[in-house]
């Protein structure tokens, strides 16, 4: 771990060689927005463009993605210029217009000053309901969760996550880590009783011994403890009562 | 149509055991069935250890692989700018009345897969209908076209 100084907008600050800028200025307080980044995931994809940010390095100045931007030595990056609020103005414009729907969409459209995109609306064949196909949910059940049950399906505007061949998913667990993951809460899975429904499939969930609520899939725990190794037992108790 | 297993376990068998191969043996699927099977792409996950999520995505991503079978012809009209302004569209609207298909689809009789597609490249020829890999119809009048077409059986 090497400590390297960066500036950004004007104040030095300290922060790890490789971390990436959005890391760098969260942990220092300086607020940059973002959709897809996510701590646990490996690669940041850096596709829904929201994050970012104009970076100086050897008199070079551009905009970059600051979710998998690298921090390196005398870098010097500034998050609030005229350039980078026009940019993501139009980012989240062309968000907005694929996903009208989406209350985070809204509030950041909200926030970036745009009443109504410019753009055309698809309501029709290709509306996406509240997904911006950005493959987090993807990266989470490949890299987090190590299932692979969904992945990205088609291209260009009809690009969105789904299971192999459109039918439940062998592989999937019921986990929803992919609809915990979603920035847009486009994934929709559902709790009712002692049954979970997610990506059209169903899930028995085992209940808590002590309280009775039922807390966590079958084939989760299945999961776990195959790759784990840990004490079925353990499953009994949700983690309120452990 | 029937799927032979033997036949997608002799394609799998021809290429090594990594996830390199996959795209060659989806293409390998797609000349011999005419479309990627469900089930080879199953036999993939199994053989190559891919989950089968990223196969299908594969599958679902390259135009050049189809998840439906396609026909014995493929009849792509090419809509690239030249042969639009050269009525590329009236074109196709002529090809898929004759064959009483809309672009993406087969006919019935699994003669044709008709297809619109951005860009040949050989825009002076505008405009340009392609019939199966080999076959350009070039400058070609909306009779011209239907009149070569009935060449393939």
């Amino acid at each position: 771990m090497e400590k390297i100084t960066i500036k950004i907008n004007g104040k030095d600050i300290e922060a790890v060689k490789d971390q990436s800028v959005l890391e760098a200025a969260r942990e220092n307080g300086i607020a940059i927005p973002a959709l897809c980044s996510h701590p646990e995931i490996e690669t940041q994809a850096g596709s829904c463009r929201v994050c970012l940010v104009e970076v100086s390095q050897n008199g070079r100045t551009r905009l970059v993605t600051s979710c998998n931007y690298p921090v390196r030595k005398g870098l010097e990056v500034r998050t609030d210029t005229d350039l980078v609020r026009r940019i993501r103005k139009g980012v989240v414009e062309l968000l907005l217009s694929r996903t009208p729907d989406a209350p985070v969409i809204q509030k950041l459209a909200r926030e970036n000053g745009i009443e109504e995109s410019r753009f055309f609306v698809d309501e029709g064949e290709h509306y996406r309901n509240r997904c911006i196909a950005c493959s987090l949910c993807t990266q989470v059940c490949e890299e987090v969760v190590g299932v692979s049950a969904i992945s990205m399906l088609d291209r260009g505007r009809d690009k969105s996550p789904g299971t192999p061949y459109l039918k439940p998913s062998q592989a999937c667990i019921g986990c929803g880590a992919c609809a915990y993951a979603c920035p847009t809460e486009a994934i929709s899975m559902t709790d009712e009783g002692e049954t979970r429904k997610i990506w059209g499939k169903e899930f028995k969930m085992v209940t808590c011994s002590v309280c009775g609520k039922p807390y966590i899939p079958e084939a989760q725990v299945d999961w776990i403890v195959k790759t784990t190794g840990k004490d079925r037992a353990f499953f009994d108790k949700c983690p309120d009562h452990r | 149509m029937e799927i032979d297993i033997r036949k997608i376990d002799e394609i799998i068998e021809r290429y090594d055991k990594s996830e390199e191969s996959l795209l060659a043996i989806l293409q390998d699927f797609q000349h011999t069935f005419r479309y990627v099977p469900e089930q080879g792409m199953k036999r993939i996950s199994e053989v190559l250890d891919i989950p089968e999520s990223k196969i299908y995505g594969v599958g679902t991503f390259y135009k050049a692989l189809s998840l439906k079978p396609v026909g014995r012809h493929t009849c792509k009209v090419c809509t690239g700018t030249a042969c639009h302004l050269k009525g590329a569209h009236t074109l196709t609207d002529i090809i898929g009345k004759e064959l009483d298909v809309e672009p993406g689809e087969t006919t019935r009789d699994g003669r044709f897969t008709l297809q619109t597609v951005n860009c040949v490249g050989a825009c002076a020829l505008a405009p340009v209908v392609m019939v199966d890999d080999d076959d350009y119809y070039e400058g070609s009048s909306p009779q011209d076209v239907l009149k070569n077409l009935r060449k393939y059986k």
